[in-house]
């Protein structure tokens, strides 16, 4: 006999599968707990971004934008099935765009209520992207993504976020499709965002959201992020939130640095010491503006 | 009895390696060399053919490696990938 007879398949985690093979499993498995929550998804990056795009990314885990009204429901139905809150809304990132959930086998999930540079309100940007979705498939299980020109300004935002020069995919655009991702980047109210991956952020300084994408895109002090953060909020009971929670500990960093639950104690601690260089960076800030205006 | 894939199935045939899991939970399952074989016969013909394809993939008698076929398809009914028609 050439081969042996077969043998129980390998059964497990995700030990020993490759890497583009378990994301694309993920991102079925995920679609089908999205299915039985009825809350609809929209992939993003790695592999859903469609091929006329340029050759696949697969990335290092599984990116999707939800209907901001079924989130709740997605995440109880995800906490069922073994996903666990790796990172929150609230402590991802300066834009509290997504929550993170590891599995230990499908990995990780990024789950986007928005994505960052998306300044129209979330439901509604949801709904501008969703009626213009795109049929695809992973792993033999259907999935919706974003329309091309959707996935291209997604492409660009993300870019300028990262620090990212301007994706390969836009050189390859011809002037009529720049044109319409320029204008459903408007559409979306995001086109600060867009004009810093092109270099023209300054174009936008009147802008709400002007100084958290400098920062974003050139660095800065923590208390300057922060005050971006709150002055790119729309409402003012959302900067008022933001404010609030400023000075506050990333329990979710905190907790993974210490390797448990992080104890009031432990808190306490971590707050004053963010208070204490939050301040140190305050002051650098101040003088070094005192110095610009000499 | 024909064999098809069990609905809510996910796989990716890389081509030697055949990985597949029942979703949403997984695990997910590595079948390589001629559990690929059986598997893709199975779920993509419905097993037609299915002890002839192995034995001459394998250079062995049809009779002999019958009950390890058996088995294996078995398995993969039992682990919820595989459904044999009227079950």
């Amino acid at each position: 006999m050439s081969e042996s007879a077969p043998v129980p398949p390998a059964a497990g985690a995700a030990g020993g599968v490759p890497l583009r093979a378990r994301l694309s499993l993920s991102r079925a498995a995920v679609q089908v707990l999205a299915d039985r929550a009825g809350c609809r998804l929209l992939h993003i990056k790695g592999e859903a971004v469609d091929p006329a795009l340029g050759p696949p990314r697969y990335g290092s885990d599984v990116d999707v934008i939800a209907d901001p009204s079924r989130i709740a429901a997605l995440h109880r139905t995800l906490r069922e099935h073994g996903w666990r809150v790796y990172s929150t809304f609230r402590f991802a990132s300066s834009f509290e765009h997504a929550q993170t959930y590891l599995h230990e086998t499908w990995g990780y999930l990024d789950l986007h209520r928005r994505f960052p540079g998306i300044g129209l309100p979330d439901q509604a940007a949801f709904e501008r992207l969703w009626a213009a979705r795109t049929e695809r498939e992973t792993a033999g299980i259907a999935y919706r993504a974003p329309s091309l020109d959707a996935q291209v300004v997604i492409l660009v935002l993300n870019a300028v976020r990262g620090g990212a020069p301007v994706p390969a995919v836009w050189e390859g655009l011809d002037g009529a499709a720049r044109r319409r991702c320029a204008d459903l980047a408007v559409a979306l109210r995001a086109e600060v965002a867009f004009a810093a991956a092109f270099g023209r952020l300054a174009e936008h300084r009147w802008r709400r959201e002007y100084l958290l994408w400098r920062v974003t895109t050139q660095g800065g002090p923590r208390v300057a992020e922060w005050w971006g953060r709150v002055l790119a909020q729309p409402t003012f009971a959302e900067a008022v939130r933001v404010v609030a929670q400023a000075p506050l500990v990333n329990t979710d960093r905190l907790g993974r640095r210490l390797g448990r639950r992080p104890t009031r104690a432990d808190v306490f601690r971590e707050f004053f010491a963010r208070a204490g260089r939050a301040v140190h960076e305050g002051a650098t800030m101040l003088l070094r503006g005192g110095k610009a205006r000499r | 009895m024909r064999l098809r894939r069990a609905e809510g199935v996910g796989v990716v045939d890389a081509g030697a390696v055949v990985y597949a899991a029942t979703l949403p939970d997984g695990p997910i399952l590595v079948l390589a060399g001629v559990s690929a074989l059986v598997w893709r016969v199975a779920a993509e013909t419905g097993g037609d053919g299915l002890l002839d394809r192995v034995a001459a993939a394998t250079h062995e008698d049809a009779g002999r490696i019958a009950p390890h076929v058996e088995r294996f398809v078995d398995d993969l009914v039992d682990r919820g990938l595989l459904v044999r028609d009227g079950e």
